[in-house]
């Protein structure tokens, strides 16, 4: 039993029981929700349950202790650590539900709900529920850049843009302290923490070069080393070294730089974690009957092959379900085909992408492009980008996002050549990758996310705009007129729930 | 010189007999989308010379049209008369996208099958598959990337492949200096009737941009010299495929031993 789903009454009960219950009684079951500095060993293997069924976290090497832990330990003066927002029941990122019941269980107390952005704005008063809908309705932290960016070496980038705030829900895109017209200009977007689960396979450097932006990847200037651009949302941060002291600096109110020793911990210890769904409330375990589903695989596969080069297609874990076993319930059997089903569908059912640039263009696919799921999620066993994946879906970006009223509207006006599909005039609920660029034709492009633990960490889309999985598919099907039959919905879902 | 030059495209091992009998065209014009099912990146790209009133199939191109947008076409009409998208196929082909919008078009398929999908030729490969050092006796040599009009993007399954071949080598070499020359077209032409010309200023991006793309395959940044020139001539660029229009849009990248 999970007591923090339960709210505080059933803490309150349990917290009773602890104090009258007999000495023999066994140990209380470890809450779900790691608190900061708590001091619980990490297991080896630590699964949760979710909505659809068990998630896994492995962590390669054995238990570690958390005590003292960089990763654990609050740092800052808020009394959050890494661990706030990387959950290992939400396979190590945060869902929009833990984030409800962390608010139902202390009534806002929690240091997640910091004001510098776990609110919608610092500027409201922090005690009302309404001020921290964002995080608490949609799942969304607040990221603050500064504008205009400045390059990896630290060089200012004239962009080639304005921005204007049309719309500003919270205030923290206008004014003297917060915006693109503040004193020290900043402009205030609104995401999903990312996983920092199965990492090896976002740092992987598949390729030399990015297509998506003509060039060899760019360089890591502490190493010298190529850098994967998949960690970060916008890209701003290419290396774990780099999103850490990003991350130290805003989430945790860290004032100090972050000592090599800590950052080599939490690397090691990132490092180290793999998560997957494990098992199925319908299909069973996702690793039975030919099949190689949960985490054990990830842990000892080579990271970074392309689906169509490397040595297994795409969601292929699941290709011995195709056939049916006769010795499964109906209901495990109709699952488990429908999964092998949705990894077919997934990387056979072509449909024109079209005017989305990252893919349409300047890559030189073209626009339209016939294509499948699996042309840019394209890395085996992860189904993130083996290029660099920054693009743009639309998903925050007008006329194809669905309506945000609870989110700010930029005007980005670009003041070199026109945007190559949305023309000289964007409106847009989050710049993405050109906060980072400064570049008028990267608007709108989103890093592409894992696949990995789906499950446990709705919303999805970096703004939390699909509540949940058949919100995702639901969405690519309206924006590129798939046309999908419910049959291959239901299967892209159940695939999806499984990984 | 010039003429010069175009001997020795003339006797480009590969493309020159083509060269010397096959039809040449370049056009400006709308491009259409022919929306044909035989798998991934099967839809064909028609173009239609408004002056010839003949339709091409230029599918073939390594950078592909956007429907929203003019595109140049530079091509030799192919010895083949079968076209899986309907249209005299061109081959090699060229399309660069032009900022004129142009009304979306796009034709079902009516019988045409598309083109299944082969991995190009010029497929740069993984990091994971190791690359062929170069064998001694080693001079000086110059490498090309070329680009589409009024471009500096490094084209996909083209310019990454050519790059790659080249930082291969000077890897190889150990280079005293490298000299990237930025080059850019600028003596107008008439096409389609209008002129056209490249914008001088796209010699200098073209030269920072392949400097910069050097840098970062390891090059030491003091070793690499930039220059960037306009009035762009022909030169036999493997990348260009023994057009001549396109070769003069590109960069060189001069090995110094």
């Amino acid at each position: 039993m999970d007591l923090a789903r339960l709210g505080p009454l059933a803490i309150a009960a349990a917290g009773l029981a602890a104090l009258t219950g007999a000495l023999a009684a066994p140990a209380a079951k470890p809450s779900r929700w790691w608190a900061p500095g708590e001091g619980r060993v990490f297991p080896a293997q630590l699964d949760y349950e979710n909505e659809t069924g068990t998630l896994r976290t492995l962590l390669v090497g054995g238990p570690m202790k958390t005590r003292g832990h960089p990763f654990f330990a609050p740092i800052g003066p808020n009394g959050r650590a890494c661990v706030t927002c990387h959950q290992p029941a939400d396979s190590m990122s945060l869902s929009g539900e833990t984030a409800r019941e962390r608010w139902d269980a202390t009534g806002g107390r929690d240091p997640l709900f910091a004001a510098g952005d776990g609110s919608n704005c610092p500027t409201l008063p922090q005690a009302q529920r309404a001020s921290h809908s964002l995080l608490i309705d949609h799942g969304l932290i607040r990221i603050q850049r500064p504008w205009p960016p400045k390059d990896l070496q630290g060089k200012a980038i004239t962009p080639d843009f304005t921005i204007e705030t049309v719309r500003d829900p919270w205030g923290c895109n206008s004014g003297a302290q917060f915006g693109p017209t503040a004193a020290r200009p900043n402009i205030s977007v609104y995401r999903r923490p990312r996983p920092i689960s199965n990492l090896k396979y976002l740092l992987a450097v598949g390729f030399a070069y990015d297509p998506k932006q003509g060039m060899p990847l760019p360089l890591d200037p502490e190493s010298g080393r190529p850098m994967s651009g998949n960690l970060m949302a916008d890209g701003r941060a290419g290396t774990l070294n780099a999103q850490m002291r990003d991350a130290a600096s805003t989430h945790l109110e860290f004032l100090k730089n972050m000592s090599a020793r800590d950052m080599a911990r939490i690397v090691d210890f990132e490092s180290r974690l793999f998560s997957a769904q494990i098992a199925d409330r319908k299909g069973g375990a996702l690793d039975a009957g030919g099949a190689e589903g949960g985490p054990e695989k990830l842990a000892r596969s080579e990271p970074g092959n392309l689906g169509s080069q490397g040595p297994a297609p795409v969601w292929s874990e699941y290709a011995a379900w195709e056939k049916p076993d006769p010795s499964l319930s109906a209901e495990q059997r109709a699952f488990r085909q429908s999964v092998a089903r949705g990894a077919r569908i997934f990387r056979e059912k072509m449909f024109l992408i079209s005017d989305s640039a990252g893919i349409n263009s300047p890559i030189g696919f073209g626009n339209p492009v016939r294509n499948s799921c699996v042309f840019c999620h394209n890395m085996t066993q992860m189904g993130n980008d083996v290029a660099p994946g920054q693009v743009d879906l639309g998903t925050t970006t007008q006329p194809f996002a669905d309506p945000a009223p609870h989110l700010p509207l930029f005007r980005i006006t670009c003041t070199g050549a026109p945007h190559p599909h949305y023309g000289r005039v964007i409106y847009t609920s989050d710049p993405g990758y050109a906060l980072t660029t400064g570049r008028c034709a990267d608007v709108g492009k989103i890093t592409l996310q894992s696949m990995r633990g789906l499950a446990a960490r709705a919303p999805y889309f970096s703004n939390g705009s699909a509540k949940d999985l058949r919100g995702v598919v639901d969405y690519y099907d309206r924006r590129y007129r798939i046309g999908y039959t419910e049959q291959e919905k239901q299967d892209l879902v159940n695939l999806m729930s499984a990984l | 010189m010039r003429r010069l030059l175009l001997v020795l495209l003339a006797t480009l091992p590969v493309s020159a007999a083509g060269a010397d009998t096959a039809e040449t065209v370049r056009f400006i014009t709308c491009p259409i989308y022919r929306d044909t099912d035989a798998g991934k990146k099967s839809g064909c790209w028609l173009a239609d010379d408004r002056a010839s009133g003949r339709r091409f199939d230029v599918s073939r191109a390594p950078s592909k049209p956007d429907w929203n947008f003019e595109i140049l076409v530079e091509g030799r009409v192919a010895a083949e008369t079968r076209s899986n998208c309907g249209g005299e196929v061109l081959e090699p082909v060229r399309t660069s996208v032009l900022p004129t919008p142009c009304p979306r078009h796009m034709l079902p398929a009516e019988g045409f099958a598309g083109n299944r999908f082969a991995l190009p030729v010029r497929n740069v490969r993984p990091l994971s598959e190791k690359r062929t050092p170069p064998a001694p006796p080693f001079a000086d040599k110059t490498f090309h990337l070329v680009f589409d009009f009024d471009k500096a993007f490094v084209v996909y399954q083209l310019d990454d492949y050519l790059l790659d071949q080249a930082i291969t080598w000077i890897r190889g070499v150990d280079p005293k200096r490298v000299i990237v020359t930025g080059w850019a077209a600028t003596d107008p032409a008439e096409v389609s009737g209008r002129a056209i010309a490249e914008d001088p200023a796209i010699a200098r991006t073209r030269a920072e941009l392949v400097g910069e793309a050097l840098r970062r395959l390891g090059v030491a940044a003091d070793k690499i010299e930039l220059r960037w020139k306009t009035a762009a001539q022909p030169v036999a660029a493997d990348g260009a495929d023994g057009l001549a229009e396109p070769s003069r849009r590109r960069a060189d990248i001069e090995v110094e031993l």
